[in-house]
């Protein structure tokens, strides 16, 4: 079996819906507090919790917690490197999408 | 939420806060009742102390907000289409106004409400420059447009009207926009908030 092309092969870390919503929502946006982008991917508590940890351990987010108000608030923000795998996963999954759109009428027509 | 919804819940967050725009369109109509000096707006301080009214509320609108949708920054093109969208405003509004209807002597002197109409422009681009424009707005701001353009408005300065028709414009939106908000980020009850916003 052939190897993959390189620029098809995802990032796993990356691709699991949950932490694709978590760095999307981050890549519009300059930081965001944990309430924020629970409302805005519709993840539970303890999902979004996770994911986090696992997406600051790879570098990919900055987590900060402070307090607002005397409550406490845990605001988090992409990391430079997270702002480009970001993108780059985007990019090739654009990318396979047009792949799968150009090899799907040469399927049929065989 | 759809890769799009996700990807736009920055510019969804900072536009769509419709309750925002109550207390924005207020201040429309306390400025047309303060030209008009109706009852105790004609005294300064009591005209003073409802614009305080108003920015306490807004104020007020925004912790709401924080409280229950959470806080972000907007990214650094976000700020850019932001300013972008006052610059234009200030061009249309003040460019648009003397064009149309001035004492300006290259002035068109047209029989419009040259407020309503710059004002509803202004309004369409920027929601289409801020990357936050649904049917609502095209319906609220296209009748701000057409009941300010129709020739309707010779005679008398029309301008203290023509705020009223804001306000007016400003609220109605400002609804249809916290429903839309409210369908992208969910009910205001949706998690626990006050202790959900220090996990991770």
């Amino acid at each position: 079996m052939p190897a993959p092309e390189p620029e098809l092969v995802l990032d796993r870390l990356i691709h699991e819906p949950g932490r694709l919503a978590i760095l999307t929502v981050l890549a519009s946006v300059r930081d965001a507090d944990f309430l924020f982008l629970l409302r805005a991917t519709g993840l539970t508590k303890g999902n979004l919790s996770s994911h986090l940890a696992k997406l600051e351990d790879a570098g990919l987010v900055t987590i900060e917690k402070r307090f607002i108000r005397k409550k406490p608030n845990t605001n988090v923000a992409l990391t430079a490197a997270g702002r480009e795998r970001i993108a780059r996963h985007w990019e090739q999954l654009d990318h396979l999408r047009r792949w799968s759109e150009a090899v799907q009428p040469e399927a049929v027509s065989r | 939420m759809k890769r799009q919804a996700i990807r736009a819940a920055g510019p969804r967050y900072a536009y769509l806060r419709g309750v925002l725009s109550i207390p924005a369109g207020f201040l429309f109509l306390l400025a047309a009742l303060g030209n008009w000096q109706v009852g105790p707006l004609r005294h300064d301080l009591i005209f003073f102390a409802c614009v305080v009214a108003i920015a306490l509320a807004y104020g007020l609108v925004v912790r709401y907000y924080q409280d229950h949708y959470g806080r972000m920054s907007p990214s650094p093109g976000q700020q850019l289409r932001g300013a972008a969208a006052v610059g234009l405003g200030l061009v249309i509004v003040v460019g648009g106004s003397l064009l149309l209807r001035s004492q300006a002597g290259w002035s068109l002197d047209l029989p419009v409400n040259a407020i309503a109409v710059t004002f509803a422009v202004v309004m369409l681009a920027s929601y289409a420059i801020w990357g936050v424009l649904h049917a609502h707005h095209l319906v609220v701001w296209g009748s701000l447009f057409l009941a300010g353009a129709l020739p309707l408005w010779a005679g008398a300065d029309p301008s203290n009207v023509g705020l009223v028709m804001c306000g007016v414009a400003v609220i109605v939106c400002g609804v249809f926009d916290h429903i839309a908000f409210v369908r992208t980020f969910g009910p205001r009850d949706l998690p626990a908030a006050g202790e959900g916003n220090a996990r991770a």
